[in-house]
């Protein structure tokens, strides 16, 4: 599997999270981005006519959005990513999957506006941002009360893996996260999942790893 | 429970968005303080300062019975007194290298911080349970002026603890009937963000008129 990938894309972080959570080896391919623009190059639209980062390609399978990957990588690898079969919780799938379409948005369009420079109507943005996280906040308290931890099953799904980066980021957008305590609790379990990897700006948990011991040769 | 002095207790969080080996920013009228609680359940409430080059202590990590600079590892025990600089590990840091820290106590699982030691302990909160944080964007006066108050939500009864943290900016802490189910919490939650809305579009019209 290619990922055509961008070090500084949350979307492309999701699908490099998930595949190494689920244990599946991608072949990355990088993208000059920024200041390249290659994403927008003759020979990246060919593969993806709106010219947008990350790409997976497996054989014939050419897939542009990042909910499609996360999908491919779980049934492919580690079905139980998918949750359970009921009608509820397939549905609740799709619904935060589309919901991480409006955290892209939102909070993506606010981290590039600050960030990145680019064109954008900031306090809008970070207004929109805010009723997204208000939202999620109201979701994953409600999971609290009946004591659980992510957003679909009793285990992380794909749902929370496509939430995750933008909303950890949202900060690069110019909007903490202090307001917002079940979701800090929901990043922190995230972050603890085995195989977790980090991206600039989403830093793995110090604590987890034993304290460091001095390397330095004994003194004679 | 207006906060006028400075051993007034001011509630900063719920006990269960806390749990041990954490951090997080607790904000108070009087700025944000770095809030831990030890992987053995102690609280402590420091400066969010590092002493050594200002990082925010909050951004750190728990360890043990210390809370660790994320900038260069430096780290403080529960007095806020520097423990170890992990770059001098022969070093043992002198007393001068310590975060202030404040006082800090947990009831009826509400966490509460004073900046001098209060004659009193905070109030018990009895009848009811915490719910859960959230912050408003209208200040604390519009709201209430008293820093409590008593609601119905979802016929619910519903106790605020309400703290200004900022201009435009308010911290509310839901407690719920203690006998309320996991169905009744939920109902709350969902109302609280009505209410929520209601107050700052409120807010808005007053600025407005």
């Amino acid at each position: 599997m290619i990922l055509y990938d961008y070090i500084l894309s949350p979307d492309a972080y999701k699908i490099r999270l998930m595949a190494a959570l689920v244990g599946v080896k991608l072949e990355l391919r990088a993208v000059d981005v920024h200041p390249g623009r290659e994403h927008e190059s003759e020979a990246l639209r060919a593969l993806n006519p709106a010219g947008s980062i990350p790409i997976l390609i497996d054989g014939d399978l050419i897939l542009t959005e990042s909910a499609a990957m996360l999908v491919c990588l779980a049934r492919l690898a580690a079905p139980a990513w998918l949750g359970g079969n009921d009608v509820a919780d397939a549905a609740r799938i799709q619904q935060w999957l589309a919901f991480s379409l409006r955290l892209t948005d939102h909070l993506g369009g606010a981290r590039a506006t600050e960030m990145l420079v680019e064109p954008g109507d900031l306090p809008a943005l970070q207004a929109a941002g805010t009723i997204d996280l208000r939202e999620l906040e109201a979701a994953l308290t409600e999971r609290r009360i009946i004591g659980q931890t992510f957003l679909v099953a009793d285990r992380p799904t794909i749902a929370d893996i496509a939430c995750f980066p933008y909303v950890a980021l949202a900060p690069d957008g110019g909007l903490s996260l202090d307001p917002y305590p079940s979701i800090r609790l929901w990043m922190r379990a995230i972050r603890m999942l085995p195989g977790f990897i980090e991206m600039p700006g989403i830093h793995r948990l110090h604590e987890l790893k034993p304290e460091p011991v001095s390397q330095l040769p004994e003194t004679v | 429970m207006p906060v006028e002095t400075l051993r007034d207790w001011i509630p900063v969080a719920l006990s269960a968005d806390l749990p041990p080996a954490t951090v997080i920013p607790a904000h108070t009228p009087s700025g944000i303080l770095a809030l831990w609680r030890s992987a053995s359940g102690k609280l402590t409430a420091l400066a969010d300062r590092c002493p050594h080059r200002g990082m925010r202590l909050s951004y750190g990590f728990v360890r043990g019975e210390a809370l660790s600079c994320i900038y260069h590892g430096w780290s403080y025990g529960l007095t806020g007194q520097c423990q170890r600089i992990p770059v001098h590990p022969e070093l043992i840091p002198p007393a001068a290298i310590k975060a202030a820290s404040y006082a800090v106590e947990e009831r009826n699982g509400v966490i509460w911080i004073a900046f001098e030691q209060p004659e009193t302990p905070p109030p018990a909160l009895e009848g009811f349970k915490p719910l859960r944080s959230i912050t408003l964007n209208t200040d604390a006066e519009r709201i209430t002026a008293t820093g409590e108050m008593r609601v119905l939500l979802a016929g619910i009864d519903v106790l605020l603890l309400i703290v200004g943290i900022g201009v435009g900016e308010t911290l509310a802490h839901v407690m719920v009937d203690a006998a309320a189910s996991d169905v009744d919490c939920i109902a709350v939650s969902r109302a609280v963000e009505g209410w929520r809305r209601e107050c700052e579009q409120l807010g808005l019209e007053e600025l407005a008129s």
